[in-house]
């Protein structure tokens, strides 16, 4: 007798039979165990002699599935082919850990199998079973959410995205000293309606302003919409071909709605995988524009001389990492490679390349899932291999995801590079704007970020670092004050909301410690914001009788204002000192 | 010519047609089976390549199997690739022996014709021993081998070896080698579609609908540079 099922289970198997399509069918029974995919994924490079990261191994937690419900055999005698149905919520769990743990969708498997096994496409649907019935790690649950709520994958609510847009603007205009740069919004008849990744609004808006000069200077009839802007998707991550088709609508609802002639999406690996090639699929949708990657925008704006550039502006030696997405998923391998070879004085290719290259770990909404942060940044180690044999100095690719992955796996196996977008290359070639040289507010100084969001220390990082600061990082409070002691840093940024120990006990500590009590604290967090009112932390420092801090910022953090916070108490310690 | 016993007369062709008749039999419920499932639609633009197209991309893909340059997993291991042919070329050549023997042994009769055969089966037969011990050895691909993995495999192994025997064709000489032979063959035609084996008739749906997308999309023929090119 086998053992009962659970509700959950049951909805698992009866989806699955009515998701299967003929392509992944033939994935699932065309599989001989041959095991030549084994040494292709960068999971098991990284973790030898340990079967269960081999592709046909994680493949077969599905496969199982299929065996024992769908292959002819297998419904017979499912151990015979290695059939096993699935009955607990338990085996739920651990399928969960297979399929968004232990895979990042790249597709390397896939195209190293020669039986034509797309192990990556029904990883995918795997991932769409589980999240069917709730079973997915909590980020990608939290930023699914946002995308089906907010219309973005991180929440990033409309008037802030204006609010960005408009800032961008002044921002060129002054850099520039050009008042007719503008940033159009909801312009009717465009030659390009602009779609990008709520990251660049969230937390890197100069590759928006960039994006915007090149525009410019091409004199583009070009806008960017103010509703369905969102090029990224994140039905491809979590499998939900719904939210994959509610995603792309909106975007082409917009281009539609504007009467534009071309959808260009920025720099995203799978945004342009999904809003090209997967959104009319999911949306079922016959579109009547056209659609690029802003690479192929910018490539062409330079071979018409809409744009002049300058290379040698970019002299720091370059390699480019070719995005999963982007190069086994929809054959973008060589426009990245032409451009960037017009826009810098020393490229040099990594090996492997093009759609044989190595994932930057961070795909598959890698990034999103904190709990496997550990496994993805052992997994690097393949990738942080073939960065460093390419002796640049700077790692180009042409998605945001890549960049997050990218940046940090270079902190984590330290090597001494930058990450840089196509886009900011470009921006930083044009010639012969005249530019402001902005000083560097942050130059010379030391910060520690500590923050329990992976994302959100990268992030603060990359900004303080672009600002002229080292920077340092701590997950917790214990790390952090390991780092405190080891040096002292000139400043640091605090969340409130930490693992074991909370911030509040942590700024407590600090300050009651008068080898530390000096330094400055900017608490970053979004603890206020919840469901705690901000004075209990203001209470709390009061009931202790200590100093407030010398900066407190809510989540999301304003760009500028945090800059201008941070320098301000900069000067304002290094004067008292 | 020494006539054969009616047993192995029997074996060696109605058993044969029988078998045959019931493996395209359920070949073609397996292939209609297949049809069942909707195939998903590429509504994306082309990439707009003109040396990539759908049907370009499902025919790289198709011929991926005589291109080892194409993957990294196959140009990396040439020897293993050249295990792959030796042991599809025993298969292959036997099942066309199969077929020569009842109805055209005079095609195969000759010393080298014998010779050839016995050294094309031993050579398969000897990957095959390879590949076995390959799948219990390696912890990779023991994690993923399957009952039938190995009941597949030793059962080719042993069809070889008996394909090995029978090559010479002497019933005069004792029938046991030809009869086992043909007797392993009516097995293999009748449990083929029930096993991993039946791959073959996966490869060639599985290959082309990859290929037809990934052309589509401009990925196929995947284009690469490797190092010093
Ligand atoms: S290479 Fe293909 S057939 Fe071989 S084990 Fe991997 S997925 Fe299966
Ligand atoms: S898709 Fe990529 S990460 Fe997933 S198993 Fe294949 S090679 Fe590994």
């Amino acid at each position: 007798m086998p053992p009962a099922r659970s509700y959950k289970a049951q909805k698992v198997i009866d989806r699955f039979q009515q998701k299967l399509n003929r392509q992944a069918m033939l994935s699932l029974a065309a599989c001989v165990h041959c095991g030549l995919c084994t040494d292709q994924c960068h999971y098991v490079l990284a973790n030898p002699g340990d079967p269960t990261y081999a592709p046909a191994y994680k493949a077969d937690r599905l496969r199982k599935l299929f065996k024992a419900h769908v292959d002819w055999t297998g419904r017979l005698i499912p151990r015979w082919v290695g059939g096993r149905s699935v009955y607990s919520d338990e085996e739920l769990e651990e399928l969960k850990d297979v399929v968004f743990g232990k895979c990042t969708n790249c597709r390397r498997c896939s195209l190293n199998c020669p039986m034509g096994v797309d192990m990556a496409s029904f990883n995918r649907l795997a991932r769409g079973l589980l999240v069917h019935v709730g079973v997915m790690p909590e980020g990608v649950a939290v930023v699914a959410k946002d995308q089906w709520e907010i219309g973005n994958q991180m929440g990033v609510l409309k008037e802030d995205y204006l609010e960005t847009l408009q800032w961008m603007e002044e921002e060129l205009q002054s850099e520039y000293n050009d008042p007719s740069i503008r940033i159009p919004v909801d312009k009717r008849d465009a030659e390009i309606v602009y779609a990008i990744n709520p990251r660049e609004a969230k937390y890197d808006p100069r590759t928006i302003g960039e994006a915007a000069a090149i525009f410019h200077f091409a004199g583009e009839n070009w806008t960017m919409a103010s509703e369905g802007w969102d090029m990224t998707n994140f039905g491809l991550f979590n499998g939900d071909d719904e939210l994959g088709a509610a995603c792309a609508a909106r975007v082409y609802d917009a281009v539609e709605g504007l009467r534009g002639r071309k959808l260009v999406v920025s720099e995203c690996g799978h945004g342009y995988r999904s809003t090209r090639c997967e959104g009319p699929n999911w949306a079922r949708r016959d579109l009547k524009f056209e659609m690029e990657s802003s690479v192929v925008t910018m490539l062409r704006y330079i071979k018409e001389g809409r744009i002049a550039v300058d290379k040698t502006r970019n002299p720091l030696p370059a390699t480019y990492h070719d995005s999963c997405n982007n190069a086994r998923s929809c054959g973008m391998t060589e426009e990245p490679r032409e451009l960037l070879r017009l826009v810098t004085t020393d490229f040099r290719e990594m090996y492997p390349n093009r759609a044989e290259n190595f994932c930057c770990t961070g795909g598959g909404g890698a990034m999103s899932m904190s709990e496997y942060a550990p496994r993805r940044l052992k997994s690097a180690k393949v990738k942080a291999d073939q960065l460093r044999a390419t002796g640049a100095k700077v790692v180009v690719t042409s998605c945001h995801n890549c960049v997050d992955g990218l940046f940090d796996l270079i902190r984590h196996y330290k090597l001494d590079m930058q990450v840089k977008l196509l886009v900011s290359l470009v921006a930083n070639a044009l010639t012969p704007p005249e530019r402001r040289i902005k000083r560097r507010p942050l130059e010379g100084f030391r910060i520690l970020v500590i923050d329990d969001e992976p994302d959100v220390r990268i992030y603060l990082s990359k900004l303080f670092e672009e600002n002229g600061c080292a920077v340092t990082d701590a997950p917790d409070a214990n790390q952090a004050m390991r780092a405190i002691r080891a040096q002292p840093p000139d400043l640091i940024t605090l969340d409130l909301v930490l693992p074991k120990k909370t911030g509040e006990k942590l700024y407590w500590e600090l300050k009651k410690d008068e080898r530390f009590a000096r330094i400055p604290i900017v608490v970053v967090s979004g603890y206020a914001a919840i469901d705690h009112p901000k004075i209990d932390f203001h209470k709390f420092i009061a009931e202790k009788a200590l100093p407030p801090p010398e900066g407190f910022l809510e989540k999301p953090v304003d760009v500028e204002k945090l800059i201008e916070t941070v320098h301000q108490s900069l000067l304002e310690s290094r004067f008292s000192g | 010519m020494h006539e054969p016993s009616p047993f192995l007369d029997f074996a060696q062709d109605k058993l044969q047609i029988g078998a045959l008749l019931f493996m395209a039999l359920v070949y073609s419920l397996k292939i209609r089976w297949i049809l069942k499932f909707p195939a998903g639609r590429d509504r994306q633009a082309p990439s707009g390549n003109p040396e990539k197209n759908a049907s370009r991309g499902a025919w790289y893909s198709l011929l991926n199997i005589a291109m080892p340059w194409a993957m990294p997993s196959t140009r990396n291991r040439p020897l293993f690739y050249a295990q792959f042919v030796a042991f599809h070329l025993g298969v292959a050549a036997s099942i066309l022996m199969s077929f020569l023997i009842p109805y055209a042994p005079r095609t195969i009769a000759s010393a080298p014709a014998v010779l050839a055969l016995q050294v094309v089966f031993a050579m398969a037969c000897i990957v095959g021993i390879l590949r076995l011990y390959r799948r219990i050895a390696d912890p990779y691909i023991r994690a993923i081998s399957s009952p039938d993995d190995y009941f597949s495999l030793a059962l080719l192994i042993v069809w070889l070896g008996f394909s090995f025997l029978a090559a010479p064709n002497r019933p005069a000489e004792g029938e046991r080698a030809l009869i086992a032979y043909f007797l392993l063959t009516a097995f293999f035609l009748v449990y083929v579609p029930f096993s991993k084996i039946s791959h073959y008739l996966y490869y060639p749906f599985a290959r082309w609908y990859l290929g037809k997308t990934l052309g589509h999309r401009g990925v196929y023929p995947v284009q690469r540079q490797e190092a010093g090119a």
